[in-house]
């Protein structure tokens, strides 16, 4: 398996506060790999530098085989970085399709095109019957799956979710679940955050746990969430205990 | 040009930077507090000024002693602006920011046609006010009284503005409702007192400032726009949301207005004012205290 | 649901053609000439109004001093004129040229900033240029610049005995400015725009270069106002800094808009139509007076719609259509 992203000695300091420190990992074409850890762990903000939301510090991003430490986020997804934001950022006064076209329009300029490109990727989400919808007028589950179809409309050969799993109920979450493995299986890799372990835990290939900034560990999930070093880093977190 | 020529203009220029702070201080707290701007702020001055002239005109009070009635008036008139219109304004869920401003614009256009048709729109002026048309020298300085009796207005408003924020119990729920109207709610305070409360103070400081203008300036229904572009770049220029940021930006915008009116026309001394700003906007995106 | 999307535009276009040529027709039936003056104003302001729509309705990127723009096309086509004798048509494209790389090289420092702080650069760098131009001597200074009659004819596009043509013209500015906007709103351009007046940080992730899409906004937007202005120039035939490039400009411009449908394609031109006539209307008919109630009629309306209907008039129109949709 050929190495598609890459970290090498990545340091991200704010101010004072490191919030990244040597963090080198690397994802595989064809993976799904979890980025996990406890709050403050340093996820998000290593997950904007894939990103390219802001340049690291000091090291550098290979994606590709192209050093991107530079590019801007706009590069970043041309190249095939595609993202979801934590806190959803729908285009409000947009409709659902009308958004997920913003996405496909990196790839195609001929906007019947994008526009068929748009309604395929959101049947593919399941989204396809809110399409004429405004996207201030779904429900939260529906807006994480929006996403998502916004970012896969892109065509990204790397997919970046963030907490896309978190705060649904166990229904929707499942629904998430199976959404990542079909994305997977049109061969997007995938690099989630995620805080609920039990969840993401069956989901993934590999685990990578951020701890104070630092990587903890890496490997299967299995073997990761029996580490004790990840044990104590989540101690008083029951979905540790409890996987 | 001598350094006397120099110095002189920079004192004057303190002096009105200092009332443009004044005019400002209204405009910061509203916007500090709900993040409004009041495009009928100029159009506050204006009623504040004709108040003053009318006390003076029909009841001889001095525009010294008319200025805390002319800021209670204007107390009732913010209060009244905000449950009649801005509290509507604020419900918009759609294009919130427009509807600010427009509704305020438009106030402010009534405002203006009001004023046309009860007062005309006639130039009027205070005449033989106590300290009107008389100058002080300070070490051969000579500083023109009202502006001086202005300068010092400010400064005492803006140290009771401090205390006030900081010290009252009003001061603390302006402040928590300006962080979490939400969460202010939960605790019992009624967001819209607060809010009606804080448009009144707005209103009352402008009023202060109006009562001073009266007493060196003409006094028409359009004078408002003039010092309204001023009293935005004053809050900008501060940073929006910072109260204090008003009291300094109004000092820079006076010094720099005076000392623009020493090297270019007269009829360009705004311009300075204007390329200040970008200037300092282009470095600094929030204005010099605003928070990032 | 694509069918659904073509037909919809479709029927904007056929509605717009359908419009037009009424308008087109309306001078055979009415000879008035106070009555023609206003519909010339409605139309340029229509016009003008869906100019500013591209760069502060669809973009987001609220301008109030577009005053500018509208100034620098008066200017630039009536100095042409009168200093050198090239044709209103060339100043018309010179100013529309100028104003779009003006537009351009403000936006490069401008578009970093956000809200209030644009808004209110956009205020200060026209009332700097205003400033500037009433201290020009050259350009006639706060006296502005008389535009000499040199007989009628469409080849220097002055019409002394029958307004008639002007009219034509504003019509042709309001249904280019029109079709800009039709044609831009389904193109990646209009997407964009959208994306970035809702979400800059959105936007830029799936490969939106936020920056450039402002860029190219201010462009179109700064050329069409410019193109409006040269033609102001030339009907009023009179033009100095305060009647061209003043605050005040700025703000009727984006009134229409704003009480239309701000963002949206036929927001400007319901605005102008109702706006225009009525300003016009309040201020022969009660301004005379010079008691200023057109202006509390004008501002209470101005209030009155902005807290009434948000989303602007047409508002009013797809709530019509929404329930005759629900009682099929």
């Amino acid at each position: 398996m050929t190495v598609l992203l890459e970290t090498r000695g990545v340091w991200q300091r704010f101010g004072g506060l490191v919030a990244n420190s040597d963090v080198s990992i690397s994802v595989g074409r064809g993976e799904i790999v979890g980025l996990i850890g406890p709050n403050g762990a340093g996820k998000s903000t290593l997950f904007n530098l894939i990103a390219g939301v802001l340049p690291p510090t000091q090291g550098s991003i290979i994606f590709d085989g192209e050093d991107v430490t530079k590019l801007p986020a706009a590069e970043r997804c041309q190249r095939g970085v595609g993202r979801t934001f934590q806190v959803v950022k729908s285009f409000e006064t947009m409709t659902v399709i009308d958004n997920v076209i913003v996405g496909a329009l990196i790839r195609n300029t001929k906007m019947r095109i994008a526009r068929q490109k748009a309604y395929e990727v959101l049947e593919f989400c399941g989204l396809a019957a809110r399409a004429d919808k405004l996207a201030a007028d779904l429900v939260p589950s529906e807006k994480r799956r929006l996403e998502v179809a916004r970012a896969l409309a892109t065509e990204p050969k790397l997919l970046l979710l963030d907490e896309v799993l978190t705060g649904l109920t166990p229904v929707e979450a499942q629904t998430g679940v199976e959404l990542v493995r079909k994305v997977r299986a049109t061969g997007v890799t995938v690099l989630m955050v995620e805080h609920v372990m039990e969840i993401v835990m069956p989901l993934v290939d590999r685990a990578i746990v951020l701890n104070l900034g630092k990587v903890l560990v890496e490997g299967k999930p299995t073997e990761v969430v029996r580490n004790p070093e990840v044990i104590s880093a989540y101690l008083g977190d029951r979905h540790a205990v409890g996987a | 040009m001598t350094a006397e020529t120099i110095i002189q203009s920079l004192a004057s220029g303190l002096l009105m930077g200092l009332l443009y702070g004044l005019i400002a201080a209204g405009l910061a707290l509203i916007f500090g507090l709900m993040d409004v701007v009041n495009f009928a702020h100029g159009e506050f001055l204006m009623i504040a000024m004709y108040v003053t002239f009318f006390l003076f005109a029909f009841f001889a009070i001095d525009p010294l002693l008319a200025a805390p009635l002319v800021a209670a008036a204007l107390f009732v008139f913010g209060a009244v602006v905000y449950l009649l219109v801005v509290r509507f304004a604020m419900r918009a869920k759609a294009n919130a920011g427009m509807v600010q401003i427009f509704s305020t614009f438009g106030l402010a256009i009534v405002m203006r046609g009001l004023a046309q048709f009860f007062f005309t729109p006639d130039y009027r002026s205070v005449t033989n006010s106590w300290v009107g048309g008389k100058t002080i020298s300070i070490g051969g300085i000579y500083l023109p009284e009202p502006q001086l009796i202005g300068a010092m207005l400010s400064i005492a408003a803006f140290v009771a503005l401090y205390f006030f924020i900081n010290r009252t119990d009003f001061g603390r729920a302006l402040e928590a409702t300006r962080e979490d109207a939400g969460a202010v709610a939960l605790v019992g305070i009624d967001k819209n007192r607060v809010f009606a409360l804080g448009w009144g103070l707005g209103a009352a400081l402008v009023g202060l400032a109006g009562a001073i203008m009266a007493i060196f300036f003409y006094i028409y229904p359009d004078v408002g726009a003039s010092f309204a572009l001023i009293a935005y770049v004053t809050v900008a220029l501060g940073g929006f949301g910072s109260v204090f940021g008003a009291f300094a930006g109004g000092i820079i915008v006076g010094l720099v207005e005076a000392t623009t009116a020493l090297i270019l026309p007269p009829s360009l001394k705004s311009v300075g004012i204007y390329a200040v700003y970008l200037l300092v906007v282009f470095i600094r995106p929030r204005g010099l205290f605003g928070s990032m | 649901m694509d069918t659904h999307f073509a037909q919809r535009r479709r029927r904007d276009l056929i509605v717009a053609a359908c419009l037009a040529a009424i308008a087109a027709l309306v001078p055979l039936f009415v000879k008035d000439v106070y009555v023609e003056n206003i519909m010339v104003l409605t139309l340029m302001y229509a016009a003008l109004s869906q100019s500013w729509n591209i760069l502060s309705g669809y973009c987001g990127q609220i301008s109030l001093g577009h005053a500018l723009y509208f100034g620098l096309g008066a200017y630039t086509t009536a100095l042409l004129f009168t200093k050198f004798g090239v044709l209103p048509w060339f100043g018309m494209l010179a100013g529309g040229a100028i104003s779009a790389v003006i537009a351009m090289a403000l936006g490069y420092p401008c578009f970093r900033l956000r809200g209030h702080y644009f808004v209110i650069a956009t205020i200060v760098i026209a009332e700097i240029a205003l400033l500037l131009i009433q201290n020009w001597d050259w350009a006639g200074a706060a006296l502005g610049i008389d535009i000499p009659v040199r007989g009628d004819s469409w080849l220097k596009f002055q019409f002394t005995r029958s307004k008639l043509p002007y009219f034509y013209f504003a019509l042709a500015l309001a249904c280019i400015a029109w079709l800009v906007t039709w044609w831009l709103e389904d193109s990646k351009w209009g997407y964009w725009w959208r994306a970035v007046k809702d979400n800059p940080d959105a936007a830029e992730s799936l490969g939106v270069v936020v920056f450039n899409s402002k860029m190219g906004a201010a462009a179109v937007s700064a050329f069409l106002v410019a193109v409006g202005g040269s033609f102001y120039a030339q009907f009023v035939s009179y033009i100095d800094p305060e009647s061209v490039m003043g605050f005040q400009f700025s703000l009727l411009m984006a009134l229409p808009a704003v009480l239309g449908g701000i963002g949206t394609l036929w927001g400007p031109v319901l605005g102008a139509v109702i706006l225009i006539p009525l300003t016009e209307l309040t201020r022969s008919f009660v301004g005379g007076s010079g008691r200023g109630v057109d202006l509390i009629v004008y501002g209470a309306l101005i209030v009155a719609i902005s807290l009434a209907l948000p989303k602007g008039l047409v508002s009013v129109f797809s709530m019509l259509s929404g329930r005759k949709e629900a009682a099929r």
